[in-house]
This record gives structure tokens, sequence and C-alpha cells, in this order.
């Protein structure tokens, strides 16, 4: 069952749920893994094997091995994290407010200008 | 004469050495229960007993698990779910 190319779920540890190929077997026990997890050394009992292989070479390459899972319809989605959506809504909006604030600030300095004008007409005419 | 807001058994006594060396009596709300597993029950590993005050404080890695259901199931109600999930397919 877990012999060279060979798809898995792994379903321990923090790549769980993700889908990887064997790329080397190492013991009874041991397997090499990559795919959408790290490349690493992987115990068969952390796998969970699907009905699906793919023909790839021992010890392939990790672009390889991603091109193959690809190929057999498991794509790796790329994870776009909440946290940096949020902190790029913040940025636009800081530059909203910028932008906003530079106009106040600009029609203040006209009024400061209109007064000190008044002022010195006042002036000029006692 | 405690204060009367302590003088309940939902806060928990804490003996405390002062600098002055006094030795006095704080008083603190009791942990929460520890978080179980939503399948099995059992006790989960990795997440610690605080108030929620204090969890809050922690880092998110340090709160639960970094895998899949990390802090909702266990690792081996995680395992069994995944297994059957792949033999649906």
């Amino acid at each position: 069952m877990f012999d060279i190319g060979r798809i898995c779920m792994k379903i321990a540890g923090r790549d769980a749920g993700k889908y990887c190929v064997i790329v080397e077997v190492l013991d009874s026990n041991m397997v090499l893994i990559d795919g959408q997890t790290r490349r690493r050394k992987c115990n068969i009992k952390h796998l969970e094997p699907l009905d699906k292989s793919v023909k790839i070479s021992k010890a392939a390459s990790h672009s390889q091995a991603v091109k193959a899972l690809t190929d057999a319809g498991f794509e790796s989605k790329e994870k776009t994290s909440k946290r940096k959506e949020k902190t790029e809504r913040k940025k636009k909006q800081k530059k909203v407010k910028a932008s906003e604030k530079t106009e106040e600030s600009a029609e203040k300095e006209k009024k400061k200008v209109k007064k000190e004008t008044k002022k010195e007409e006042k002036k000029t005419s006692i | 004469m405690v204060a009367p807001r302590y003088r309940s058994r939902s806060f928990r006594k804490v003996s405390v050495r002062t600098p002055g060396g006094k030795t006095t009596i704080h008083y603190t709300r009791r942990n929460h229960t520890p978080a179980t597993c939503a399948v099995t029950g059992e006790k989960l590993h990795g997440v610690p007993r605080n108030t929620p005050y204090k969890l809050k404080k922690l880092s998110k890695t340090q709160r639960r698990p970094e895998r899949p259901y990390g802090g909702v199931l266990s690792s081996k109600a995680m395992r069994a779910l995944l297994k059957a999930k792949v033999r649906q397919k």
C-alpha cells in the first residue's frame, strides 16, 4: 500500500488534512513524503492512503511532487490569512484619513490667512 | 474584615508575601474547568486551564495545538474524522 507515488492524507500534526505523495520508502514503518506538506520523514501510522497513485521517480524533488499532485487533481491552495487582509485594509483606511486631514488642514490655513488679512485691514483703517 | 464581595466560595484565597514581609491573603477567581473534546469528552492536551482573561493574554499558539480542529477535538477524534473524510471519497 505504501509504495512510491501513493497519494496520502496526513492525519497527524500541524500538516494534518493536507495531501502528499510518498517519494521514498525508508523502512517498514517510515516513508519520505512531499507535496502540500513539508518534505519530511513520516511514520505510516500518520498517513491515510488514498486509492490513487501517481508515477514519480524515487527521491523526486519538491517541485516534481507538487506538479504530480496538481496533475492528479490535488491543487495546493495558497493561504490568504485574515490578518494580512486586515492590515492591508487598515493601511488603506489610514491613507484615506491622511488625505482627508491634509484637505482639512489646508482649509484651516485658508481661514487663518483670511482672519489675519482682516486684522491687518482693521489696523490699517484705524 | 473582608470586603463583602470576597466572602464567597467562588473566590480562591492565595496567601502572598508582601515586600514588607507580611503574609496577606489575596482573593482571586477560580480556574475554569479544563477544555474537553467535543466528540469523546476527554480532557484536551495543550490547552491551558485558566480564566478567560488570562488565556486571552497568551499568544494564539500557546492557547491551542497547531493543527486542524486544535483546541476543539482530541487528536484521536481528529484522526478518525480525517480518515472518514478520505474514505468517503
